[in-house]
């Protein structure tokens, strides 16, 4: 159970950005990638999540799982994103943001979910609430939630701390670090900040 | 702020990029044909040499440059003003009263026997010390001048810039970044007022270029306005195009083409000039300006905190929009009106008791409006959605955005002529379907102008989360992105149907006067002597956008949320 990924370019019509790179991500853990602006650390998230910019070329292979997804189109990867921005639906509720994640499942009790996903981040009287509402460390843990609700199997992590004042920075890192190994998620974090990195052994710099 | 780029695997396909171009065909294909039918109108020999021995064509030439010119610098100018102090609210509203009708409601104000003169009699017992008892003999409509048509057109198309700018203004991305840059401006010992001018609409006015250009090449060809409140003897050489392009003979039509064309032509050579003459000599001025560093602040503005909302100039604006309105409404029920009276002695419904009875005019204008401005709505969404990410840039996006636009810049005789020849040559002359697809094609350019800043601005990783949560392109079109712009597309679907009750020319040529509208009834009632009714038609052309107007701000307003608590249910589910 991991996320790996087999590098053999990533490049613009211009330059490379980046070339020969073999990450294996094991589940439960966060891989840390770090490296100055420009190094192409963004486009690798791009190239896991299916997002890659018509001008960017990746050739190698992504698997999740034993899963072959780099051929595969963004919704049918099921790959997290967390962003620096929460980027909550501003004309849906907390509830409705939520919802919007569960997949359709005729079985599945979705709102015992979103419940359960309010309770996780201690939000349980906030279902109805605007986002606009909210403080950003509520927004960012909403949208925490409403990643893991997908049921991700691999979730990739692009600064989402780094508009998070140091306390709640502090806060998120355990919430969603803590999150990753009781699911047993494979996460690729990038990061400007080296306090992010949640092992030292599982970091590579571009 | 990182981007994470746009999803690009799934839009690839050949199929996606075939529906693609199919679509954006849909509209282009017939906008393209027209535009054909009218550029092959443009040669005959015969018809260019019978046009410069015209003995009228230096006058009405130079005073169609005039009037343009004159009218597009003041609307410029007034929506500047207007920009600076970010008002807005009434904008809709203004933007929704078609020319003719603004046109019409000026004339009811300023003629010798209208409201103005009404009152100054009343208030001094006569205008410029000189006793008035009946109507003077004062060229105060229709003036050789062309005064009035400027005047018109200025109010109109300012409203014009200023809704344009005012989108420019409202897109998040944009705004945010002029806030903090006009903060830092601030902080460097600049007023507001200097942060605006100096920072604030260089940016914005660059950015306004197309409409303006748009502006000024409506207002030089303009004809419905013109024949209302334009000089006559000779008028504007719009209006004699369009008068030689409706003449019986072949001949005197190939003239009115000709006329047309030199129209454009000129047109054409004076934006070429106007914008060496910007590049060469203002813009050098103006970064001298812009750069000489901050004056001391003014006693007032060191307590001003912000610029005035709204300026003195937006409620000038609002006032003299408010009395046309005025006038209309009341020289609808006026009966008898002897002068220099300030109310009529009589009132009367029959102008409206006319209209009802004339249900068809009313109906025609609600289901052309309707049906082009939906069928607009709906193509430029769909053409936004499927036009593949890569061709967003570059060369097809700049045709596509080219041949969309042009109609804006044609003069509308020639818009009208290309538009009748794919009439008759798909043999949709004088019927519905025909006046149909000439509303719609011409709606479509307002439409993809209204909607282009909502949907270039909006936040692209919205689509990347909802893929990742597993959502498909369709999921996220219905679920996220057209209910986040919920507002936005019902402003554009109101304007498009504003656009299309204002059709005069479109309506008549491809109708073949068969389909009468509010707007053509209006127009042609306003060389006639039944005022009332004139006024009548012409407040309907008014009311008609404005209530879709006020349907599309209600529609489209941001969702209202309840108070926390979370309350799970059936009513919340999302799918």
């Amino acid at each position: 159970m991991s996320l790996n990924i087999h590098l053999q370019s990533l490049r613009t019509p211009s330059r490379v950005l980046l070339e020969n790179l073999t990450l294996e991500v094991p589940a439960g853990t966060v891989h840390t990638v770090m490296g100055p602006s420009g190094s192409g650390k963004s486009s690798l998230l791009a190239a896991v999540c299916g997002t890659l910019d018509a001008g960017l070329q990746f050739a190698g292979r992504i698997t999740l799982n034993g899963r072959r997804i780099d051929n595969l189109p963004t919704p049918a990867r099921r790959v997290g994103l967390l962003l620096q921005d929460d980027l909550l639906f501003a004309h849906m509720t907390v509830q409705e943001n939520l919802l919007f994640a569960v997949p359709k499942d005729p079985k599945a009790q979705r709102h015992d979910h979103v419940m359960q996903a309010l309770i996780d981040i201690e939000m349980q009287d906030f279902g109805d609430a605007d986002p606009a509402t909210l403080s950003g460390g509520q927004r960012a843990r909403v949208a925490l939630a409403r990643a893991l609700l997908a049921q991700p199997q691999a979730l990739l992590l692009d600064e989402p701390f780094s508009k998070l004042d140091m306390r709640l920075r502090e806060r998120m890192r355990a919430l969603v670090f803590g999150a990753i190994t009781k699911r047993g998620i494979a996460a690729l974090l990038v990061t400007h900040d080296s306090a992010d990195i949640a092992n030292p052994r599982q970091c590579t710099h571009v | 702020m990182r981007h994470l780029p746009l999803p690009s695997a799934a839009f690839s396909s050949f199929a996606s990029r075939s529906f693609a171009a199919g679509l954006a065909a849909l509209v282009l294909f017939p906008l393209a044909w027209s535009l054909f039918g009218a550029i092959d109108a443009a040669w005959d020999l015969a018809a260019w040499q019978a046009l410069l021995t015209q003995p009228q064509l230096q006058t009405a030439l130079g005073l169609s440059l005039w009037t343009g010119l004159a009218s597009t610098a003041l609307a410029w100018a007034g929506a500047a003003v207007l920009l600076s102090g970010r008002w807005g609210s009434k904008v809709p509203a203004m933007l929704a009263l078609p020319h003719a009708a603004f046109a019409i409601g000026v004339v009811l104000l300023v003629s010798p026997s209208g409201w103005f003169l009404r009152l100054g009699a009343n208030l001094w017992g006569g205008v410029g010390g000189v006793g008035l008892e009946s109507p003077p003999d004062w060229p105060t409509t229709q003036d050789p001048w062309g005064v009035g048509l400027i005047v018109v057109l200025a109010l109109k198309e300012m409203v014009f810039l200023l809704w344009m700018g005012l989108a420019v203004l409202q897109r998040p991305d944009f705004s945010k970044r002029l806030r903090l840059e006009m903060q830092l401006a601030q902080t460097m010992g600049y007023s507001e007022r200097a942060a605006w001018w100096r920072v604030g609409w260089p940016q914005l006015a660059s950015r306004l270029v197309a409409p303006l250009g748009a502006v000024f090449a409506y207002s030089m060809s303009v004809v419905d306005v013109a024949l209302v409140i334009g000089p006559t003897a000779p008028p504007t050489l719009g209006v004699l195009a369009w008068q030689w392009l409706q003449d019986a003979d072949p001949h005197t039509q190939a003239q009115g083409a000709a006329a047309a064309w030199l129209l454009l032509a000129v047109s054409a050579l004076l934006v070429a000039g106007l914008v060496f003459v910007h590049r060469a000599v203002f813009k050098p001025w103006a970064r001298a300006r812009l750069t000489r560093g901050a004056a001391p602040l003014t006693a007032q503005e060191h307590h001003t905190l912000a610029l005035r909302q709204p300026t003195a100039a937006a409620w000038a604006l609002l006032a003299v929009y408010s009395a046309v309105g005025l006038a209309l409404g009341l020289a609808s029920v006026t009966g008898v009106w002897l002068f220099p009276a300030l109310w009529p002695q009589t009132w009367t419904p029959g102008a409206w008791a006319a209209v009802a009875s004339d249900g068809d005019t009313l109906w025609t204008s609600v289901w052309l409006g309707l049906l082009s401005a939906s069928a607009a709505t709906v193509w430029v969404l769909l053409v936004w959605e499927w036009w593949p990410l890569r061709w967003r840039s570059g060369g097809r996006s700049a045709v596509l955005l080219a041949l969309i636009f042009l109609p804006l810049l044609l003069p509308a005789a020639l818009w009208a002529l290309g538009l009748h020849r794919i009439a008759l040559e798909w043999g949709w002359d004088a019927s519905a379907s025909g006046v149909w697809l000439a509303h719609t094609l011409s709606v479509a350019p307002y439409v993809a102008l209204a909607l282009y800043g909502p949907l270039q601005g909006f936040d692209p990783r919205l689509r990347t989360v909802a893929a990742t949560l597993g959502h498909g392109r369709w999921a996220f079109v219905w679920r996220v992105q057209w209910p986040l712009l919920r507002g936005a597309i019902a402003a554009a679907f109101a304007v498009g149907f504003a656009v299309s009750v204002a059709q005069y020319l479109p309506t008549l040529y491809v109708g073949a006067g068969r389909f009468d509208t509010v707007t053509t009834q209006a127009v042609a009632l306003s060389s006639g002597g039944q005022r009332s009714l004139m006024a009548a038609y012409a407040a309907l052309q008014w009311v008609l956008p404005v209530v879709v107007f006020a349907l599309a701000a209600w529609g489209g307003r941001a969702r209202r949320f309840g108070s926390a608590g979370f309350q799970a249910g059936p009513a919340a589910e999302l799918g």
